[in-house]
Order: structure tokens, then C-alpha cells, then sequence
């Protein structure tokens, strides 16, 4: 009919009226179905919501380091270096006139003495300087008798109780007599003697900052090599006895005993230090490397200096058999070497020609070796069986006081007693304990110094391991032990300030040992692995196939709704144009 | 790595995809990031030397490999000979040769065909043992990341005043050595674990031998001062073995060890025979290689170290003055001795100083192409490739690259 007809004749007869024109390539009647793009976007959306999750496990585990506290930590240490307070206290007696020296002056004394940069466990600039004089109780004290019974009456005047702070005090008393000076096993020192004020200033400003501060020696720095301190703060003492050779005469002595007397002191005195544990064998057949010979003189073997680093014949002499060490302990081998029949008495000849008074000698973080010649050899039995000795407690006592002597020498003190100075020779007296309080003083400084070092230097080191290499699996133990390292530290640093040397030392000696066991853990290992290539390698061969086709069908979907959409928009308008 | 990358571009088809490739080199850097280089102040200069330490590894198993465990044992008994106890050796042999099945002489290793010298005789301490002998094992050793359960005789317990010998022997390659026959361990691992060390203040100085092919390479990447390295050989060349034995069948020593012993069978622990002696009694024409050392990160002079300073032991001694006696007055001597070793300054000798790792391009052969323009545009590619420094980033601008090349193949 001409009117159904019409519109599509009108249409298709009409090409001049674009309008009725229905272009199948670019238009469309019917507006696009959803169909098609929901599917394709929902498929989309389930692989993007899937890939968090993905991401996720394959995550590698890092527990967070907190590298700027470290940062902080070693840029503080290096900045400044960490200074302790010091309390100074001069007393003068028996000037009769008013001294005219103050404490002004002994702070100027002290100054000039003290080096310019300070060096880390040196006093602080703040330290208190005071001068009494005449004090009724210190004049009751007796000089002229013996040099230990002073110590213990001014001990007992001028020490404070264990909570106070630290006063380090200087005694002067004017007599007719020759200047003496001695160092006393506590905190105080005195001088006594034909003394004007100036010279007593400056001596007493010299055992102030030489001994007190430093040690005993001229510069207060301890060198590494006399730092025995093992990594996880302990230090094993083995005691070995050894016979070179048996068949002369088996040696054998009574630890145990030795042990409780003379041994368990010191290491109590030590305890802020370091943790000390004590072992003792006997060896038989370890005869010495190196050669003496007779010499006439002495009549008895010699050994000279030089031969020193070859006497430990390391092949024969198995020391370090210690179970109870762990990995990071530190030992300390102490050897008391009885020589053979042969060899006997075999004595140390030094390079001045003397034989030395304790034949003994010490290797910096190794330990110390005594050569001990027993009384006599005696004639060689004919029996098969050899002659047991035990070596007498006298005899025994005195080979411990020169192990005593090196157990100072390898923490950096000397093992005589006496201090030389600018000023004049200073007697240091000797404590049962091994250590004078001022010497553990000046240990505790030296060791919280180098311990918190150390640390720093090793949480610098991990920090650096860690973030060189992103894709390394840290695990939570290592950030836990880094944290509470670095919050003993902070504890070290916060008592070094307050002048409480032991804990300081404990508490450094702590953040040194958990720095460590982080640094040292064993799943750090650096070998490169799960690398990024390993990863990608793994998991495009699944997922990058498929995710492209998901990608573009989601497109492809995409563009052709817009397309039918367009092709149906201008089919709509070409409808409204025509209406 | 960049060694593949030019087989790999010469063995390829004509494609304009990987023009696409070349195209695509962007900014981005998927590999770990080079290790920092910050190194902490070295004060190995103000510590005293306080001992020797030796790390021998023998890295490789089967019995036609006997040569490189006669190596590790001569070695081994050298160091001991000169003074160095085994508390403080770590001897790692990856196989047993002379308990073997196929050997001759049972219990018996040697390392000459007079066989005049039992290696295994007496006193032989194995640390790590067969399989034990691990890359991973050997840098814990190094690193000192052991398990709390390893015991002390496994451990390398050195210190700041420590002088550490490392040496190895087995197969090896350019930047590698072979491991059991099957692992490698690479240069860089080395370098890393020794940065690692030198931090931790581990070793105060560390000399590293090694006897294997293309030796030199091994010690290429490192970087922490205090080290001297010494191979023997070069890249790109081989290391020979000395001797056939016929009656044990196989061959039992190799020739750079070989001639390192018979340096120092003439020494004996008071000697004073200096490193650059010891390096330049090589002669590259009986090894059959070029004895090669890098020294550009060790302070001291060759002619002043005396290799007891490595293969020996030295004890710094001081003598004790005096006992502590508690309450008795005694005083002493003033007589404070620091012992050290002779040190006696050789002759002046010529170093040679060769270079090694430079990739020589040789344009000669590019001429002749130089007509066709596809050619040129090749060569120019392969020179560009050789050229480029990290080689690890290109191969993830590739793998990166892939992804459209995809998008491109799924649209087509």
C-alpha cells in the first residue's frame, strides 16, 4: 500500500533526503544491548579485584627496620663523642697559712692536662671541681703508717655509700717528710710530703686526669686488640696445664681451690664488663715449638723474646676444646707450662740481658702463657710408671698472681704498680679483686664506649644489607632484635649521662650483643635470590595470556557499544529530523 | 650476561620487532639495585696484627678431579708446617679422595708422582666435608651467619687484627666456580660477601688465591679495601694441570700450586721471603697461563709483607712485667717488649701489570657490510649492545616490551 509503502519507498527512492535513509553500517534501530559489555567488564572486574590478592602472596615478608632511628643513632655517636660526668675533690692538710689556691685553679690544672678533642669515655667539660681544706676527719687519719691501712681509713672517711655519685679525691698533706704519692684501691689518692701548694695542684691535677680518667696510661683510648669482650658479651677463661713431657713427672694441681680464692673475685669485680666463665684442663705430651739452650750464666735453659711468637705449638697444644662457648664468646687461654727434665729450668731471658721475674707473656685477644720450672725434677724413676706431683698451693698462688697480671695486660692495664708521671712516680696499690675500683671505672667508661660503637656500626651495617636488597625476606625476630638494641642503647647512653658506669656498661654490652645476633641472623643471606625476573618468570606463562584476551574483549566490547550506540544515535536523529 | 645477549642478537632472524625492542629502552630498572659503595673509614691501618686464619676450599667431586683435593691438602699442610693451627684453618673438601674406591693407595693423597709426600698422612682436620661443601655453606663460613647449633671448629673466628688466606680450586669460569658440579658461585656473591666482612671488621687484610680457569675473573667485582688477589690465570685462558701420575691414573696436582708449593718448600716459619717474591717466581710460560693479582685495593708494598704474614702464624707478644700480688710491695722491671717478625725489604722487582676484562671490539669486519644498509644498521646495534653497561636492565626493558608485543599479536 502506498502509505506503508511509502515511508520505506520514500526512503530508499530518495536518496537526496538523507534523512529516511536507513544506513545499516551506521545506524541501528534498536538502542545495544548490555549484555555482551556486562559480561566481558564483570569478567574484567573479577581478575582486578583477584589481583590484590595475588600481589598479596606473593609479597615478599620484610618486618619494618626502623632505619632512620639507626641513621639517628650512628650520626649521634659520631657527632659527639660520649662523655661521662667526673666529681673531682682536692682536700689539702697541714698548709698553715690559707691556701691560696681554689678550685678555680684546679679546674685551669685539670684543663691544660686534658686533651683538646675529647676522646669517647673521657669527662664531660662539665665536671665538678672542689678544694677543702683542713677537714677535721681526714686529719685523724694516721699517714705514717702502712700505705693499705690510709687506704682503708680514708676509705672509710671519704667513700659515700654505693648510690652516691662517684667523687674521685685527691689528698695532700704537707709533712716533713720525701713527696710520696699513692693511688689508693677506691676512689682516692693521696700525696704526702715537703709539698708547696703549687707543685700539689699540679700533681694532684696530673693523677686526676692521667690515672683516674685514663687509666694509668697516656692516652685514655684502650685499643681493640685489648677489648677480649666476645660478641654475645661473655668471655671464657681456660686454664690449661700442660706437661711437656709427662714421663719426667705428671703435674697436676688443684683448680677448684685456686678457683674460689683467688679467681671468683675478679670475676665478680668484672661482672658490668663482661659475663665470665672459667674452665681448667691438663694436657701431657705438649712440648713447646721453639728451641733454648744452656746458658752457663744462669745455668738453666734460655728462651729470648724473640723466639716469644713461635712458643705456642699450636699443632700439639689443643686448647680450644671449650663445648661451652658459643659461636661468638671470646676465650682467653691461660697455659702454665711445665717444661721437660731436659729442658730444665728454662727461663725467659728479656733483651736487656735480665731473666725475666715472672717467665711469663701475654698475645693481645689470645691469652698468656707462664713457664713454670718445678723445684726439681728429680731423678728419673726407673719404674714404668711416672711420679705424680700436685703442685703446692704457695707455688700455685704465685703462678695465679702473674696470670692475674695478664689478665690486666689483656684488658689494657698494666701489671705492675707503678704510675710514672711528669710530675713524680705514683705507687698504685693492688686490690685482692684483681681491679681497683678506679681501674673498673675506667674499664666500664672504655667498654660502653666501644660496645655502643660497635653497635652503631653494626645496625649501620644491617640497615645498609637490608635496603641494598629489596626482595630479601627479614624476618620478625631480626626487627624485634633491633628495636630492643636500640632501646638498651638509648638506656646506655641515658646512664653514661647520669655517671652510673656499671649499668651503662651492662646496658652497652647488651645493645652490642642484640646488634649482633641481628646482624648475624642466619636467615640473612645475601645470596640473590627471588628476584623480580624469578617472579615474573613464574607467573606470566598463567596470567599474561589470559589477562590480555580479558583486557581486550573488555575493550573490544567497549568500543563496539559505543559504536552501536553512535550508529543508533544518529538513527535517532535522523528520526527526529525527519519527524 | 652480555655474552649471551650477542649470540643471542646473532643468531636472530630478521625481524622488525626487535627494532620495536631497541626502541623501547626506557628508564625503568627492574634488577636489585647495585650494592652501595659506602664504605666505613678503614682503621685497619691503626689495629694490630693479632693472627692467621686459612679458608681452603676444594669445590670439586669425582675421582678425575683428584688434582684440585692433592691442591687444597698441600696446601693445608703448607699452612701448617708454617704455623697455622687448625683451630684456625677451615679445610672444605668436597670429595674424599683417599678413601675412595678407585684409589691405589688407600688413605694415601699425593702430590707428585715420586709420591715422596702422603698429604693425608697425619693430622688432617676436614671441616666441611662432601656435601657439605656448599655455596651457601662456604659464604655463611665467610659471613659468619652460622646456626647457632654449628660448632666453634666450623666457624671462621677472626677479628679486626685477623690476616685471612682464601683459596680455591676447582672449575671455574668466566665469574664463576663451579660448586659440586652443580652450583656456581658468582663473582659478585664473593665480592658482596667480602664487603659484608669488611664491614663487620672481620679481617684486617684477606688474600685470595685462586686456581682455577679463567681465575681472574673471580675477583673482578671486588671492592673492599685490604684485599689482595692473586689467580691463576686470566679471562679467556685456561689453567693447566702440572702432571699425569700413571700409576694413581690421574693427574695429581695443578701447575699454579704446584709452583707455589716449590716456593715454599724452601721456607720454613722464621723465613722472611716477601709476597711479591712469592708472586713473581710465576712464570707464565711453565704455567702454561698468566699468573694475574690485582693489588689496586691493598695500601702496603708487596716487597715489605712477608708471606708469614699469610701463610704463617704470627703471635704478637708482650712480655708480663710483673704478678699482681694484692697486698704485698713488690715493683718490677720497666721492660715492655712488642715482638714482631723481620721484616727485611727484597730487591725492587718489575710487577707486571697486565689489564684483563676490557671486550675488544674489532670493527675490521664490519667494512666488508658496510654496503648494505641493513648491515650497518645490525653492527650498529651490536655495537651499541656491547656497549651498554648493564646488561641485567636490558634484558627487563624486555621482558617488559613483551607485553605489547602481545597486545599487538592478539589484536592482528
Amino acid at each position: 500500500m502506498a502509505e506503508v509503502s511509502e515511508p520505506a519507498i520514500a526512503e530508499t527512492s530518495r536518496p537526496e533526503e538523507p534523512v529516511s535513509e536507513f544506513d545499516p553500517k551506521s545506524m541501528r534501530k534498536t538502542k545495544p544491548g548490555l549484555k555482551r559489555l556486562i559480561l566481558t567488564l564483570s569478567v574484567l572486574l573479577s581478575f582486578l579485584l583477584g589481583f590484590p590478592f595475588l600481589w598479596k602472596s606473593v609479597e615478599i615478608y620484610r618486618a619494618p627496620l626502623p632505619f632512620r632511628e639507626i641513621d639517628h643513632f650512628s650520626a649521634q655517636l659520631d657527632s659527639a663523642p660520649l662523655l661521662f660526668p667526673c666529681h673531682f675533690q682536692a682536700i689539702l692538710i697541714g698548709f698553715n697559712s690559707k691556701p691560696s689556691i681554689s678550685s678555680d685553679d684546679l679546674q685551669f690544672a685539670i684543663s691544660d692536662l686534658t686533651s683538646q678533642t675529647p676522646q669517647c669515655g673521657a669527662c664531660s667539660a662539665s665536671y665538678t671541681v672542689s678544694v677543702s681544706v683542713d677537714s677535721d676527719a681526714i686529719c685523724a687519719v694516721d699517714f705514717d703508717s702502712d700505705d693499705e691501712a690510709v687506704d682503708e681509713l680514708l676509705e672509710s672517711t671519704l667513700g659515700g655509700p654505693a648510690g652516691e655519685r662517684k667523687v674521685y679525691s685527691v689528698v695532700v698533706v704537707n709533712r716533713d717528710e720525701d713527696v710520696r704519692a699513692v693511688v689508693g684501691k677506691y676512689r682516692h689518692a693521696w700525696i704526702s710530703g715537703r709539698v708547696s701548694e703549687a707543685a700539689a695542684l699540679s700533681r694532684a691535677a696530673e693523677i686526676f686526669v692521667k690515672v683516674f680518667v685514663n687509666g694509668g696510661k697516656e692516652e685514655g683510648l684502650i685499643h681493640g686488640e685489648f677489648m677480649p669482650v666476645g660478641a654475645d658479651g661473655r668471655i671464657v677463661l681456660s686454664f690449661n696445664l700442660l706437661n711437656a713431657n709427662p714421663n719426667d713427672g705428671v703435674y697436676d694441681w688443684e683448680f677448684q681451690k685456686i678457683e674460689e680464692t683467688v679467681l671468683a673475685p675478679v670475676i665478680e669485680a668484672l661482672r658490668p664488663v663482661a659475663n665470665i666463665s672459667v674452665e681448667s684442663q691438663v694436657l701431657y705430651h705438649t712440648p713447646k715449638f721453639s728451641f733454648s739452650y744452656w746458658d752457663h750464666k744462669w745455668s738453666s735453659y734460655i728462651f729470648n723474646t724473640k723466639d716469644l711468637p713461635f712458643f705456642v705449638n699450636s699443632n700439639e697444644w689443643h686448647l680450644d676444646t671449650s663445648v661451652a662457648a658459643g659461636g661468638r664468646s671470646k676465650i682467653l687461654h691461660f697455659v702454665v707450662y711445665v717444661p721437660s727434665a731436659d729442658e730444665w729450668p728454662l727461663l725467659l731471658q728479656l733483651p736487656n740481658g735480665e731473666v725475666s721475674k715472672t717467665n711469663g707473656f701475654i698475645s693481645p685477644m689470645w691469652g698468656g702463657v707462664i713457664v713454670w720450672n718445678p723445684e726439681d725434677p728429680g731423678d728419673t724413676p726407673d719404674s714404668k710408671q711416672p711420679v705424680r706431683h700436685k703442685i703446692s698451693y704457695q707455688d700455685l698462688q704465685k703462678v695465679f698472681e702473674v696470670s692475674m697480671g695478664q689478665l690486666r695486660q689483656l684488658f689494657g692495664l698494666k701489671s705492675d704498680n707503678l704510675f710514672v708521671g711528669s710530675s713524680g712516680t705514683s705507687r698504685l696499690l693492688a686490690s685482692d679483686r684483681g681491679f681497683t675500683l678506679w681501674e673498673l671505672d675506667v674499664l666500664s667508661r672504655q667498654h660502653t664506649c666501644f660496645n655502643l660503637h660497635s653497635c652503631a656500626t653494626t645496625l649501620g651495617s644491617l640497615s645498609r644489607l637490608v635496603q641494598s636488597l629489596p626482595r630479601m625476606i627479614i624476618m620478625d625476630e631480626i626487627g624485634k632484635q633491633v628495636h630492643y638494641s636500640l632501646e638498651v642503647a638509648k638506656l646506655a647512653q641515658v646512664n653514661a649521662s647520669l655517671g652510673v658506669y656499671d649499668a651503662s656498661a651492662v646496658a652497652s654490652r647488651q645493645a652490642r650483643s642484640l646488634a649482633e645476633d641481628a646482624f648475624y641472623h642466619p636467615s640473612i643471606m645475601s645470596v640473590s635470590y627471588y628476584s623480580f625476573e624469578h617472579c615474573f618468570a613464574v607467573y606470566s606463562p598463567f596470567f599474561l595470556p589470559v589477562s590480555m584476551h580479558v583486557l581486550l574483549a573488555a575493550l573490544r566490547e567497549w568500543r563496539r557499544h559505543k559504536q552501536e550506540n553512535k550508529k543508533y544515535l544518529a538513527w535517532k536523529t535522523k528520526i527526529n529530523k525527519a519527524s | 650476561m652480555l655474552f649471551k645477549i650477542r649470540t643471542l642478537f646473532d643468531s636472530m632472524a630478521v625481524t622488525p620487532l626487535y627494532l620495536y625492542l631497541f626502541l623501547f629502552l626506557g628508564p625503568s630498572n627492574f634488577s636489585n639495585s647495585p650494592f652501595a659503595h659506602g664504605f666505613p673509614s678503614s682503621s685497619s691501618d691503626t689495629t694490630m696484627h693479632t693472627n692467621n686464619w686459612a679458608v681452603l676450599v676444594c669445590t670439586s667431586r669425582f675421582w678425575f678431579n683428584y688434582r684440585h683435593m692433592a691442591n687444597t691438602l698441600s696446601l693445608y699442610r703448607t699452612v701448617k708446617r708454617l704455623g697455622i693451627p687448625d683451630e684456625r684453618i677451615i679445610l672444605m673438601l668436597a670429595d674424599d679422595m683417599a678413601c675412595n674406591a678407585r684409589n691405589k693407595y688407600p688413605a694415601q693423597v699425593f702430590n707428585n708422582e715420586n709420591h715422596k709426600l702422603n698429604l693425608y698422612g697425619d693430622n688432617v682436620e676436614v671441616d666441611y666435608r662432601g656435601y657439605e661443601v656448599t655455596v651457601e655453606n662456604f659464604l655463611r663460613v665467610l659471613t659468619g651467619r652460622h646456626e647457632t647449633a654449628v660448632p666453634r671448629s666450623k666457624r671462621l673466628l677472626s677479628d679486626e687484627g685477623s690476616h685471612i688466606l682464601l683459596y680455591m680450586t676447582g672449575h671455574g669460569g668466566d665469574e664463576f666456580l663451579k660448586f659440586q658440579d652443580s652450583e656456581e658461585l658468582q663473582s659478585h656473591d664473593l665480592a658482596d660477601a667480602v664487603k659484608q666482612m669488611k664491614e663487620k671488621r672481620r679481617f684486617k687484610e684477606l688474600l685470595i688465591m685462586v686456581d682455577t680457569c679463567q681465575a681472574a675473573t673471580l675477583f673482578s667485582q671486588l671492592q673492599s679495601p685490604g684485599v689482595l688477589a692473586i689467580g691463576s690465570s686470566m679471562k679467556g685462558e685456561n689453567s693447566y694441570s702440572h702432571h699425569l701420575d700413571s700409576d694413581v691414573g690421574v693427574s695429581v696436582v695443578d701447575r699454579f700450586t704446584f709452583y707455589t708449593l716449590a716456593f715454599f718448600e724452601r721456607l720454613n716459619m722464621y723465613d722472611n721471603a716477601s709476597l711479591s717474591s712469592l708472586f713473581n717466581s710465576y712464570n707464565p710460560s711453565t704455567l702454561m697461563s698468566t699468573a694475574y693479582y690485582r693489588t689496586d685495593l691493598y695500601q702496603r708494598r708487596l716487597e715489605e709483607v712477608p708471606v708469614t704474614n699469610f701463610f704463617g702464624s704470627v703471635m704478637e707478644t708482650i712480655h708480663t712485667d710483673a704478678a699482681y700480688r694484692a697486698p704485698s710491695r713488690k715493683t718490677s722491671g720497666r721492660a715492655d717488649i712488642k715482638t714482631s717478625p723481620d721484616k727485611m725489604v727484597t730487591d725492587d722487582q718489575i710487577k707486571t701489570t697486565t689489564n684483563s676484562n676490557v671486550l675488544d671490539q674489532s670493527s675490521d669486519q664490519k667494512q666488508a657490510d658496510q654496503a648494505c644498509p641493513f648491515a650497518r644498521l645490525m653492527s650498529s646495534f651490536k655495537n651499541k649492545v656491547q656497549t651498554v653497561e648493564e646488561a641485567d636492565s636490558l634484558v627487563n626493558y624486555g621482558l617488559v616490551t613483551m607485553i605489547p608485543l602481545l597486545l599487538l599479536s592478539t589484536l592482528l
